[in-house]
């Protein structure tokens, strides 16, 4: 792997881990399998993408699109909790509508950011070279945001959101507006992942109203991959678990992708996307049965 | 201070499966009574005490708790005048969270929950001196996951969690059904005094008679969804588990007693 390539890996790599703390809060904390993720990282991408052509602050764009991915968060959360339709359901309309609203964001298929001032844009002139100076603009907005979800979830508010996700019924027996709490995580998590799909724009320079396909499960691997290398109980390190799973599980496919001899194309990314996170479900379960014969 | 005023609920309405659940329940307890609730299976015990938690809400009839009309609020909003400890250790507490993040959940009951830390440093020390109150060894395991400790140890720090948020009425859903004999007896005990020392006004399911009179100062027994029953004082106090059944037998016109779970204790 050469340093450009292993440098774009890591890069790649912090931007899904916004999208892998995304997937946490949905899925670990609130126990809410959330497939908006396809949508609202593409959402983010083309709010941003839009906005920079249209000459708005790079950081005003990002922050919009993050926005923009709360909202969609917020119709999933509505469709489940308001209306009661299953969770899975419930994202995967959203999903689907959200393609065709990312088309209508961007009025056509894909958008070029060619000499639009990004974010990354005042960085570029220290010296460094643009390939590192990439991710570490993109290193100091997931250190921004793994601290401030820890201090989050440690507050009153955050741990009765824990408690939602972990015990619906004893968290309402405690007094907690369980609801309010899916709706305020559901929007935070696609927050998250709008602000994903800014940064991935603005790093790529283009947006693309087919980059969604297949988030959720990225998301997902860097989130298993992260428990599986830092099995910790607290907080803060299960939060930085989903980064360093979202970086290990880039480097292993671009590993993958670029040792000739496996014989694999880029266009197998997908494929190998698949394997990776089916053989990270399966082996805990190999594991433990494994275990159990011994005994 | 609870005052129920002729509730009715039914399930499944319009349905084949529909089931007139409370059928005019009146009852008032006075601040700081503990009553004892008995009755068969299906009798409405657990429904009563959901509809006094917010869980049902009733469809005729009016609950006030503390003056307060509730009978429309939800359990939630209830929560603040009302703990509860469930049956299944399991449900009371969330198993994944540890003993502390359990307590300072249940320490908020009925308050904002804003940004502030949930376990600031006094706060865990509170927790410590609460939780060593029990004798049970668990000061010094706050940092552990709930579903470590054993079922009896659960049940005793959900009895504890009832009590951190300084409301006044209790309501036990059979809390001791899921222990073993002994434990059910240690938890009982912690029951009582808890409740003394708080001064709660105490709600007790239950499925055995024997504890139905041996805790408390009022029984009451539910027979398909009404109040058949209802002794305090001397009349209680003269009362044993055969008088109990005789007196249950008389209210359903002489018909024996069938109902195996009703004998147990």
């Amino acid at each position: 792997m050469s340093e450009i390539a292993f440098f774009g890996a890591v890069e790649i790599g912090l931007v899904y881990a916004l999208v892998a703390l995304g997937v946490y809060l949905s899925f670990r904390v609130l126990d809410f399998p959330d497939l908006t993720v396809d949508g609202s990282f593409p959402l983010g991408a083309a709010v941003a993408a839009t906005l920079l052509v249209a000459g708005v602050n790079p950081w005003l764009a990002s922050i919009a699109a993050a926005l923009a991915g709360s909202v969609a968060g917020l119709v999933t959360a509505t469709l489940n909790v308001r209306f009661k339709i299953l969770h899975l359901l419930a994202s995967i309309l959203t999903m689907i509508a959200l393609f065709s609203v990312n088309l209508r964001v961007m009025g056509r298929p894909n958008v070029a950011l060619l000499m639009q001032d990004t974010v990354l844009t005042p960085f570029y002139g220290l010296g460094l070279p643009d390939h590192v100076v990439r991710p570490l603009v993109v290193l100091l907005v997931v250190v921004v945001v793994v601290l401030l979800l820890a201090r989050f979830l440690a507050s009153e508010f955050g741990l009765a959101m824990r408690a939602t996700g972990v015990n619906a019924r004893m968290a309402r027996a405690q007094g907690v507006q369980t609801d309010f709490h899916i709706y305020t995580g559901m929007a935070l998590s696609n927050g998250l992942c709008g602000l994903a799909g800014a940064l991935f724009a603005q790093t790529n320079g283009f947006a693309d109203v087919t980059t969604g396909i297949g988030t959720i499960v990225v998301g997902l691997a860097a989130v298993i991959v992260g428990e599986t290398v830092l099995p910790a109980r607290a907080m803060l390190w299960a939060l930085v678990g989903c980064v360093v799973g979202s970086i290990l599980y880039r480097l292993a496919v671009q590993l993958a992708l670029s040792a000739d001899v496996i014989g694999l194309q880029a266009s197998d990314l997908n494929l190998v996307t698949a394997l990776l996170v089916a053989v990270a479900l399966i082996l805990p379960r190999v594991r433990l049965k494994k275990a159990g014969a011994a005994r | 201070m609870i005052t129920v005023n002729d509730i009715h609920v039914t399930f499944g309405r319009g349905t084949p499966l529909e089931k007139h659940a409370l059928r005019g329940v009146d009852l008032t307890i006075p601040e700081g009574q503990f009553v004892t609730v008995i009755g068969s299976n299906g009798a409405g015990k657990s429904t009563f005490l959901g509809s006094l938690a917010g869980d049902v809400i009733a469809e005729q009839g009016s609950i006030s708790i503390d003056g307060i009309d509730v009978t429309r609020w939800a359990t939630p909003k209830r929560a603040g005048l009302v703990a509860r400890v469930f049956q299944d250790p399991m449900v009371g507490s969330c198993t994944a969270l540890t003993i502390e993040e359990n307590m300072a959940l249940a320490a908020s009951r009925g308050r904002k929950r804003g940004l502030g830390l949930a376990l600031g440093h006094d706060r865990r020390h509170h927790f410590r001196d609460r939780i060593a109150e029990l004798g049970l060894g668990l000061e010094n395991r706050l940092h552990d996951r709930m579903g470590l400790l054993s079922g009896g140890q659960r049940q005793a720090v959900s009895l504890l969690m009832a009590t951190l948020s300084g409301s006044k009425i209790l309501l036990l859903d059979e809390h001791t059904a899921a222990l073993d004999p002994g434990t059910a007896e240690f938890v009982l005990g912690l029951t009582r005094r808890i409740v003394q020392e708080n001064g709660l006004t105490t709600l007790m399911v239950t499925h055995s008679m024997r504890q139905a009179l041996d805790y408390g100062d009022r029984t009451v027994m539910l027979h398909e969804g009404r109040i058949v029953l209802d002794v305090s004082g001397e009349e209680r106090a003269g009362l044993d588990v055969p008088h109990l059944l005789a007196l249950f037998a008389r209210q359903r016109g002489g018909e024996d007693i069938t109902d195996d779970s009703l004998l147990i204790g």
